[in-house]
Order: C-alpha cells, then structure tokens, then sequence
C-alpha cells in the first residue's frame, strides 16, 4: 500500500513541477500565471457546456489511454495508437456511409470494423516484434505516418465528399452514437471509456490471463519459466492494444465528427499514451489523467480569447509534465535501490 | 584499527537490519564477517563503503572518524569493495576493464600496452593470474572476480571487503583466492571477507565476527574457535551436515535422459550427449563446477532451450517436443539456479509469486477468474509451513532476504503436485539455519516417491542429499559415484576433467 502511495505522490509531485516550470515560462512571455490557470480552470468546468465539453475532449484521450495501459501492463509500448485511431476512424466512417443498417446494429457494425482495422494496423509490427523481436516502439511510431497519410489518400482520392472539404461523406444517422445532453456533442462513448477503463483493470486483475500477461510485463524471464507463452503474449498484448486504439477513432467518428475528414482527431492517440504513463499503466487512474488532459485542451480555448498567451503553451505545459514525470519515475526507481546496486546503471 | 563501526543501525521501514553493531577490523588482519543470511552482513559492509548512510552510529577509517557519505569517500580512505555481482563490461579487454574510468594516458589517449603492462604487474604480484588482453565476455566468473579485485588494487586501495567471494567459485579456485588474500596481508593490507561458509571462514580468517538478526553476536580470534561453536553462534542451535537418513524407496523410471545435445547461448556445444535416468523416490545429483553445462541441462528439460538433439522422456513424454507449460503440466517442478530472475517477480507479493504456474488450474481459478482470496489463503499457509520470515502474503517478494526468496520458490514448486522436481541450487546464498530446513523438505519430498534431479555445485549438499551423484565436466557426464560412499577426491577430479580409471560409462 506504502508504495502505492510512493508512485501516486510521486504522480503528484511531478505534475507540481511541470505547473511550476509552465507558470514560469507564462511570466516569461508576459501573462500572470494566475489569470491563466484560472482561465484554463473556467474554461474547462466553468459551466454545464464547458464541463460537457472537457468531457467530449476527455472520451478518445481515455480510450486511447486505456490501448496504451493494455500494451504497457504486458511489456509492450504501443506508440502506434494515433495511426490505429485514424484507421478505425476511416473504417468506422465507411460502414457509416456506405451500408444502411438498423439503427443500434449499424453503429455496433461500424464500431466492429474499427476495432479490425486498429488491431489489423498494429499486426504488422506485433508479427515483427513476436517473429524478429523487433522493437515495437519504433515500428509503432512509424506506422503512424503510414496511417495518417493512407486515410488521407482514401480520403481525398476514393471516397471524397462531392464540394470544398477534404472528407468522406456523413454517415447515415442510423450509425450516430447517442448523444448524452441535448447542448453538446458528447455521447455514449464517454460510457465506453468508462466501462472500458474498468472492465480492462478488473481482466488484468482477476483473470489468470491478466495475470501471466502482467508477469509478462514485469518479469518476462519469470513468465516464461512459469509457461507463459511470452512471444504469443506480447503478439496478443499489441493486438489488444490496437483494437482499442481502433475503437477510439470509431467512437471519435460516430459519437463527434459523423463522417471521416483529414486531420480529425489531432493527438489524441500521443495524449492518451501520456495519460497512461501519468497513471503508472493503471486503466483506472488514466480516466483521472485522462480528465485532466482533456480539461487543458478544452480549457485552452479560452485562453486565446481572454489572456494574451498562445493555445500552445498547452503544449509546452504538457512537454514538461512528460519531463518531470519520467524524471520522477528515475529518481524514485533509484529509491527503491536497496544495495546501492541500481545506483550506478541507468 | 583500519575499520571502526560504532553503534550502527540501519533501518528499512519496520524492518531493522543492522542495530547497534560494533566492529573493529585491525590493520593486517583477515577478519571474516559470518551470519546467516538476512542476518545484515552486506548492509553492514554497504554502509561502511558509503553506499548506504546509516540511521544512527558512526564510522572511523584508519582511525579518523569519517562521514562516509558516497563510496569516492570510501575509495579516497582505501577501501576497495568486490561485490557479489561483478559489473564488468564483456567487450573490452581485461586492462581496459581494470582501468575503466582512470585511465593511463600518454598524449590525451589512453595509454594500452601501460595498462597491460600494470595489469599484468599486479596479477603476478598477487597471485591473480589473468591475461590482460583478452576480452572479458569470454572468460570464467572465477576470473572475472580476479578482475574484480584487481580493479579494487588498482585504486588503491588497502583495506578490501569482499562479499560472499566463493558463492561463484570452485574449490580450487576459492583455494587460489585464499591465498591471494593471505599475500595482501603479508603486504600489510587487510581484509574484510563476508560468508556464510564455515569451513572457509575457520580456514582463512584471523577474527570472526558473528552476525545474527541484525546484531552482533560476538568478535572472536579464529583460533580460538570451533566449527560447532562458530555454527552454534550464527543460528543459535546445534545444524547437522551429514549425510540423511534414508531407506530404499527405489521405483519406476520417471525421468529417462538419452544422449541429449543442447547449444548455450554463444551457440557452443554446452551439453554433450548427457544420458541418465531418475526414479521415484530417488535423488540424482549432478555435480561439477558452475559453466559445465548443468545451466543449459536444467533448461532443456524445463524447455526453457531447445535440445539439439536426444530426449528426454518423461513418463512417456519426450520434453524436448513440449512447451515449458506443457511440460509443467506433464508433471515437472523447477527450482531455478538463478533465483531473482527466473524464479520470481520481486516487485510482485509473495500471493501472487506463489500462483505461477497454476493460474490456470482450481481451486485458484476457475473458468479463467481467479479467487485471490484462495490464492493468499494458500500462501499464507505456505508462509507458515516454509517458515518464510515475511510479514504476510502481501508482502512484495523484494523485501525478503535471499533464503526467504527461495523458500517462496521452493513452496510453490514442491505445491505443485509434480512426480517430478528439478532442483537446481538450492541453498546457494542461503543460510545455514534455510539450508537445513531446504534439505529437510527435499528429504520429505524423496520420501514421498518424488523423483528429484539435484544440480549443485556445493559437494557436501550432493553428498548429503543424493542417492547417485553424476559429475558434469564440459558438458560432459564424466561418471557416477554412489551417494553412500561419496569419495570427494574422486569426484574433484571428475569435476576437473580427470577419469579416475577407466569408467564404463557412456561417454558418447
């Protein structure tokens, strides 16, 4: 429990630093700190709408968050998320507006062939990785490019809305996700997240599948001698990961946009790898770090009306929380260092 | 004095691991430091050399009173420490090893044939033959250690700690490092040397000083003391070493090994046609110096790595077809040698170390869910029949001394219902007070009609325990000596590569 306690402080601590380092860089170019959190405060729970509308930014950051937490718990760094995203974005959109379903079987056929596309997009480096152990992180990351630019292609060249925009056509309102509160876009998709979050930390804890993948994670030489299977692991772990990956661009496609346009979903994928390393891989604690995540991006767009600071120093705040929190997971990593041992390697 | 501890005491949490302990090393002396295992030797020696501050006491080197605060300290003072993990890097030389980080220098570069040349001084003038050349990656944990305390040398230092040197070592070269320990003394340097081994410490200490659950028991002149003493010091109570009792329980086949061929991991020939059978109610020891192939044996059969050729038959089931879970469902347990990596997860609790390997079986779980209730039920039970010395089955593994880590281990495989146990060091690094209960639970598991493969390279433990003891030499099963009649010499000389007389063994 202690040490639980260790790694949220640390959490906390860390986060303090990169708030303390942004409020210093917002005296730089000349805004008061103050004004400008409170701004951000405003403008992510000032009112019901703006509450709602931190939600509906938090949604793709959780569900991305949670795909990174599936790839993490077992050893595996998904940095491929944004691409799975964009993918089953596009998939999602197709079903949308190409087949006309019953409302209901529509949006779960749609959100169906996300999920392929995101697990069918990560396949590729999760075979690498099982088959030639190479390094996922950087297959990852570069199928992301793929990703993007493939959607763009579909989308301008093969399935392009007659008129001005680069994007599909709408899907047919028998797919929409339902939404919650008649003054905002945010739909059931916030639910998924939720049931997600949970459901994927309860598999991990109480399932004997959950427990030889966390061991896979944790101490892959002890799995192994335990009978896990740990390539055939890994190769599932990734796969899961991407599916769910796949499924936020989906929701983010049936639940906001209603149809697949270029650049739909900008970061999304990077934010909710953030949101699960803030929570230590937890699925649980990312819907809190997830929340706060989504509140710094929904806040920001009040911060170019009422203060003189640019949306971006939401950016350079996030940079140095990715800084201070992995600085922070070193320097308590060292504390654990009983015999001095770890000490000298890093 | 070289060394003077006062009142130190450190504690991690609750758990105090050092209180109160005096300790006065004088110049010139080998002075061992000898307890059982959690008993706060390497804390001790941790925090003289700065690694660890203490919570209260204080320290003098050569008679000044000295705040030790980080090991440049204790380097600066002359202390040298050799740990019981080697942190060499394998692809530079033995010189460049030795000098790593102060390098000899001529014109901004480092200066090679100067650091061979010194290296190759020392090594001569001390005993520790190495080749100053070659690359580390392709030599002996005996000379890394060399290497080791050559690096210690060349930093000048004249007072050198030494923790558990011979746990790696084999006879003849724990022989050879005594004697290298004996010249440092003669030159006026002193010694500081952590064991758990009796026979090593009455050999070649001066002083003995006794540690037991964290505090000082007694600083005794070596000469003055027997072995029964020295053990009745470390835990306490009287510890037996001979052979155990035993009756003739003799059954089927269980485990039948024919010609078996496995690469290690540089792709050589690591087992070499090894073929051997195991029965019920039998304990087969495998002896011979540590890199002699027992390594790759124990994990072709666990499959663990593949064979190259042979099998391996385990009630009617050829192990070198099957999957490390595969073959633990045939009814194989495996006490890994190298504990901390194959055997547990430190990070995770003694509960849920206790439940690899039969996550997927009743009663802890069913359909795929586990009952977590069951499971830490379960270990606590173990806790208390293992007498694993932990707080409860919470309690993250990483925590626990060394003997209470392979007593986790030792709990969930001999749990596991296997006809078969693959044991592979089990007491290295383990106290005796651990060692004696380990090999009474071995015994019992015999009694039981287990089938046991015992792999140590500890000869008393073989002939202790074993019915048959087989002597591995590269790779090689050189020959078979009975249990009841182990003849050490006979058995050291196959450890080393000699047959005795010709033996009718199958040597392939």
């Amino acid at each position: 429990m202690s040490e639980r306690l260790r790694a949220v402080s640390g959490q906390v601590i860390a986060l303090g630093v990169a708030l303390l380092m942004g409020a210093i860089i917002i005296l730089m170019v000349g805004e008061s700190p103050v004004h400008v959190f409170m701004t951000l405060l405003r403008g992510a729970f000032g009112d019901q709408e703006k509450i709602a509308g931190t939600l509906l930014q938090t949604t793709p950051i959780l569900i991305c968050g949670v795909a990174a937490c599936i790839g993490l718990r077992g050893g595996m760094f998904n940095v491929g998320i944004e691409g799975q995203l964009f993918l089953g974005g596009f998939a999602a959109a197709w079903v949308g507006f190409t087949f006309s379903l019953p409302t209901g079987i529509h949006t779960l056929a749609a959100l169906a062939l996300a999920v392929a596309a995101g697990a069918a997009w990560v396949a590729i480096p999760a075979y690498f990785r099982a088959r030639y152990n190479t390094n996922e992180v950087v297959s990852t990351i570069l199928s992301n490019y793929i990703a993007v630019l493939l959607t763009s292609y579909f989308t301008i060249f093969l399935f392009k809305r007659p008129g001005g925009w680069s994007e599909t056509p709408p899907i047919l309102a028998t797919a929409y996700l339902p939404e919650i509160f008649a003054f905002s876009r945010l739909n059931w998709g916030l639910f998924i997240g939720l049931l997600l979050a949970v459901g994927v930390a309860l598999v991990f804890r109480y399932t004997s599948w959950g427990y030889g993948v966390t061991m896979v994670g944790s101490a892959p030489k002890f799995a192994e001698y335990g009978g896990v299977n740990v390539k055939r692991q890994g190769f599932v772990v990734l796969l899961l990961s991407g599916a769910v990956g796949g499924l936020a661009g989906g929701v983010e496609t049936l639940g906001v946009h209603h149809r697949f346009m270029e650049g739909f979903a900008p970061g999304f994928g990077f934010d909710g790898l953030i949101a699960a390393l803030l929570a230590n891989g937890s699925p649980v604690a990312t819907i809190v770090t997830a929340l706060f995540f989504g509140a710094l991006r929904s806040g920001s767009l009040l911060l170019e009306v009422d203060t003189t600071a640019s949306r971006e120093i939401i950016t350079v705040i996030q940079a140095l929380i990715i800084l201070s929190v992995s600085a922070q997971v070193l320097v308590r990593r060292r504390g654990d260092s009983q015999a001095g041992e770890r000490r000298w390697k890093f | 004095m070289a060394v003077e501890l006062t009142g130190i005491t450190k504690r991690f949490g609750a758990f105090t691991a050092n209180d109160g302990i005096e300790l006065a090393v004088r110049r010139g002396e080998i002075h061992a430091i000898i307890g059982e295992n959690g008993a706060g030797k390497t804390t001790l020696m941790n925090i003289l050399f700065g690694l660890l501050q203490p919570d209260e006491g204080s320290i003098r080197l050569n008679g000044e009173a000295t705040v030790v605060a980080d090991p440049a300290v204790a380097i600066k003072a002359g202390l040298g420490m050799v740990h019981q993990h080697f942190k060499l890097v394998p692809s530079l030389s033995v010189a460049d090893n030795v000098f790593l980080g102060m390098e000899i220098r001529r014109h901004g570069l480092i200066d090679h044939a100067a650091q061979v040349a010194r290296t190759h001084e020392l090594s001569k003038r001390f005993g520790l033959h190495v080749d100053p050349t070659e690359r580390v990656g392709l030599l002996s944990v005996g000379i890394e250690q060399r290497i080791e305390i050559l690096k210690v040398l060349v930093r000048g230092a004249r007072t050198i700690i030494l923790d558990e040197p011979t746990a790696v070592l084999t006879p003849q070269e724990s022989r050879e490092l005594f004697q290298t320990l004996r010249s440092f003394v003669a030159e006026g340097m002193t010694v500081i040397f952590i064991s758990h081994h009796l026979e090593e410490v009455m050999e070649v200490s001066d002083t003995v000083t006794v540690l037991r659950n964290g505090r000082k028991v007694a600083t005794r002149p070596t000469s003055e003391l027997s072995k029964d003493e020295l053990v009745r010091m470390m835990v306490g109570r009287e510890v037996s070493f001979d052979r155990r009792p035993r009756a003739a329980l003799h059954g089927d086949v269980v485990l039948d090994v024919k010609d078996l061929w496995a690469r290690d991991d540089r792709r050589l020939p690591a087992v070499r046609g090894a073929s051997f059978s195991v029965r019920a109610g039998e304990v087969v020891g495998i002896a011979g110096v540590a890199g002699n192939g027992q390594t790759e044996l124990a994990e072709v059969l666990s499959g663990l790595r593949p064979a190259s050729h042979g099998e391996a038959w385990l009630k009617g089931r050829d192990l070198t077809t099957l999957t490390p879970a595969a073959i633990r469902e045939a009814g194989f347990a495996h006490v890994p040698g190298d504990r901390m990596v194959r055997g547990v997860d430190r990070n995770a609790s003694i509960a849920a170390n206790t439940l690899m390997g039969r996550q997927h079986r009743a009663p802890w779980s069913r359909s795929g869910v586990l009952d977590w209730k069951a499971i830490a039920g379960n270990a606590g039970a173990l806790i208390k029949s293992f007498d694993i010395r932990a707080q409860g089955a919470a309690d993250p593994v990483k925590r626990l001394s060394g003997g209470n880590i392979q007593k986790v281990v030792l709990a969930r495989e001999f749990t596991n219902g296997a006809d078969f146990l693959l044991i592979d060091q089990p007491t290295r690094g383990v106290d005796i007070g651990a060692q004696e209960a380990i090999h009474s639970e071995i015994m019992r598991q015999r009694a039981a009609g287990r089938a046991i493969l015992l792999i140590s390279v500890q000869l008393d433990e073989l002939a202790a325990l074993a019915d048959r003891i087989l002597v591995m030499f590269n790779g090689r099963i050189m020959g078979e000596v009975s249990g009841d009649n182990a003849d050490e010499d006979r058995i050291g000389m196959m450890m080393a590569g000699v047959l005795p007389e010709p033996v009718a063994e199958p040597l392939s």
